[in-house]
C-alpha cells in the first residue's frame, strides 16, 4: 500500500452484494464444471475419475454446476438490475480511449513504463473479457441443453452442440486465464480482486483506475475528493 | 494387413433370424423382449443388448407388387468411423481385421459415439455396481472380432444357411457383391450394392434390392461435419489457445521481475501509486 494517503485504508463502494455473489458463483461453477469435464477433454487428466466417484458422478456433478452455472445472471438482474443494465450498457460503449487502453495495458502486463487511461466503471480490458465470457457462456450454455436432453433435439443439434461447447469453454478458460492473472497476481489490479470480493476498493486505486466513473461519483458526493488538502499526505 | 468384409446379400436372406440368435448366444447378450410392433421384426432397431436385428419391411415397388424385404443390419465398421473420431477416451478403435471395437475398460458412458454415428447402431447399457450406483457402457455389433483372432467367422456368418451372408478378404467380397448385383437387376432394376465412401467405405458390405432409404438407410452417410469441426479443429486449437494466453501471462510475470524494478524501488520511497 502506498503511504502517499493519509487514509491508505479509505474504501468506496464498488460492486452491489448481487454482483458480488453472482461473480462468485459464476467462479466456482465454471471451475467446477471445468473440473469435472476435464478428463473428457484432456486424456491426461483421466486420473480425475477416481477423485470425483467415476465418469457417472463426474457427469452428475457436471450437470448440478451447470445449474448453478446459470444462476447468476438471474441473480444479478433479480438483485441488482440497475447495475446489470448499467454493465450492459458500458459493454456496447466503445470510445477512442478504450483502444488506447490496450495499448497500454500491454505495456503494463510485461512491466513496462506506462501512464492510465481515463476509464469508466468498466475498463476495455474488463469490458472484453465481459464480452466474451457472454458470449462463451451464451455457447456453453445453449449447446449443453442439447447434450443433456438428446432425445428432445434433432441429431444434428446435438452434433453441433457437442462443437459449439468446445468452442466455448474452450475459448471462455483461455480468457479466465488472462483474468485471474491479472485480479490475484498482477500486483497493480490486485485491490480488484479483494473488491470483487468484499464489494469495496481503495478509493486512490479505484480513481486511478477508473478515473472517470470516480470523478462521476464524486461530483454526485458519493465519493471523497482525493485532491483535497485533508486527503493528502503531509500537504 | 488384410481387411475383411461382411458381405450380406440381402437378395438370398429368408428372413429366419438365425443370424440374431447366434449373436446372442456366442456374445453371452441377453434376451430383450418387446411388445408387438406391427410386423414380424422384433425390435425397432439394434440395442446394446441386441447387436443385430432383422429388418423386416414391407414395401410397395414401382408396379404396384409388394416386395417383402429383409435385411440383418448390425455395426457397418465404417473405415472412417465417426463414433472413433469423436470418443473423448480413445476406447473405440480400429482393428486389424478393419472392425471397430469399444474398449470396455476405457469407455467411460459418454453418449458421444451414440450420437455421432450416420447408421445409429450404437447404444448405451446402464448397469448397476455391487454398492448399487450406476454406471454406463456403449455396446455394439464386434464383427466378433474375438472369433476372428481364432481364425473363426462372425457368428451370425456362421449361421446363416441360406448364403445371404458371407466373410472373406475385401478382394474377394468386393467382385462377388458386382457379380450379384448384375444377376438381380431384372428382378430389382434399383438394386445396389451399399458401401458408403462418405465414411470411407464399409466393412459390412450389402447387395440391397431396393434404394438405401427404403431400407431407412442414409443415401449418403458421412462422419458428420461437426464431428469433424470439433475434433480436428476446435479442440487442438482450444488447447493451443490455453497453452498460449498461459505462456504470455509466464512471460509477463517473468519480464514484471526482471523489469519492474523501478517500481519497486519506487514505492519503497513513496512516490509509487500502483500499491
Amino acid at each position: 500500500m502506498s503511504k502517499q494517503h493519509v487514509k491508505p485504508d479509505m474504501q468506496v463502494k464498488r460492486f452491489s452484494k448481487a454482483f458480488v455473489w453472482a461473480h462468485a458463483i459464476n467462479a466456482l461453477s465454471f471451475c467446477a464444471l471445468y473440473i469435472t469435464a476435464l478428463p473428457m477433454y484432456i486424456e491426461f487428466f483421466d486420473w480425475l475419475y477416481p477423485i470425483l466417484g467415476g465418469p457417472a458422478n463426474a457427469r452428475l456433478l457436471h450437470r448440478i454446476f451447470a445449474v448453478t452455472f446459470v444462476s447468476p445472471t438471474v441473480i444479478y438482474l433479480i438483485f441488482d438490475h440497475k447495475g446489470f443494465f448499467h454493465w450492459m450498457k458500458e459493454l456496447v460503449t466503445w470510445k477512442k480511449r478504450d483502444l488506447e487502453f490496450f495499448t497500454e495495458f500491454v505495456k503494463e502486463l510485461f512491466g513496462f513504463k506506462f501512464k492510465h487511461v481515463k476509464q469508466t466503471f468498466f475498463n476495455a480490458g474488463e469490458k472484453m473479457n465481459s464480452i466474451l465470457q457472454i458470449l462463451c457462456a451464451v455457447m456453453i450454455i445453449g449447446s449443453g441443453f442439447p447434450m443433456w436432453f438428446p432425445a428432445y433435439f434433432p441429431r444434428a443439434v446435438v452434433q453441433w452442440g457437442y462443437f459449439f461447447h468446445n468452442v466455448g469453454f474452450g475459448l471462455a478458460i483461455a480468457v479466465i486465464v488472462g483474468h485471474i492473472y491479472l485480479s490475484v497476481i498482477h500486483k497493480n489490479s490486485r485491490p480488484g480482486y479483494t473488491g470483487v470480493v468484499t464489494g469495496k476498493v481503495p478509493a486512490w486505486w479505484a480513481k486511478e483506475h477508473y478515473t472517470e466513473w470516480y470523478e462521476e461519483e464524486e461530483k454526485k458526493g458519493n465519493f471523497p475528493n482525493l485532491d483535497d488538502p485533508k486527503h493528502k499526505k503531509g500537504a | 494387413m488384410t481387411k475383411y468384409v461382411k458381405y450380406v446379400d440381402v437378395t438370398k436372406c429368408d428372413g429366419c433370424r438365425a443370424c440374431m440368435v447366434a449373436c446372442k448366444n456366442w456374445n453371452d447378450l441377453p434376451a430383450e423382449p418387446t411388445d408387438f410392433l406391427g410386423s414380424v421384426q422384433s425390435h425397432a432397431k439394434t440395442t446394446a443388448d441386441t447387436w443385430n436385428v432383422l429388418q423386416y419391411i414391407e414395401h410397395e415397388n414401382g408396379k404396384g407388387d409388394l416386395e417383402y424385404l429383409f435385411r440383418h443390419s448390425s455395426c457397418f465398421h465404417c473405415t472412417d468411423a465417426a463414433c472413433e473420431k469423436v470418443c473423448p477416451e480413445n476406447a473405440i478403435s480400429y482393428t486389424k481385421y478393419g472392425s471397430v471395437v469399444i474398449d470396455q475398460d476405457k469407455c467411460v458412458g459418454c453418449g458421444y459415439c451414440v450420437q455421432n454415428c450416420p447408421f445409429e447402431v450404437i447404444s448405451l447399457k446402464t448397469y448397476k455396481d455391487k454398492n448399487g450406483k450406476e454406471y454406463r457402457k456403449s455396446h455394439k455389433c464386434t464383427m466378433c472380432t474375438d472369433r476372428l483372432e481364432e481364425g473363426l467367422q462372425p457368428a451370425c456368418v456362421t449361421t446363416c444357411h441360406t448364403g445371404a451372408m458371407e466373410f472373406g478378404s475385401k478382394e474377394a467380397m468386393l467382385p462377388k457383391a458386382d457379380k450379384r448385383l448384375s444377376e438381380i437387376k431384372g428382378r430389382f432394376p434399383n438394386a445396389n450394392i451399399y458401401n458408403p465412401q462418405g465414411v470411407g467405405g464399409t466393412h459390412t458390405v450389402y447387395v440391397l434390392a431396393e434404394k438405401p432409404s427404403v431400407y431407412g438407410l442414409p443415401e449418403n452417410p458421412r462422419v458428420p461435419a461437426s464431428a469433424i469441426a470439433w475434433k480436428d479443429y476446435a479442440q487442438p486449437i482450444g488447447k493451443m489457445m490455453l497453452g498460449a494466453t498461459t505462456m504470455a501471462l509466464v512471460g509477463a510475470f517473468v519480464t514484471n521481475r526482471l523489469f519492474n524494478k523501478e517500481g519497486r524501488s519506487e514505492s519503497q520511497d513513496g512516490g509509487g501509486s500502483h500499491e
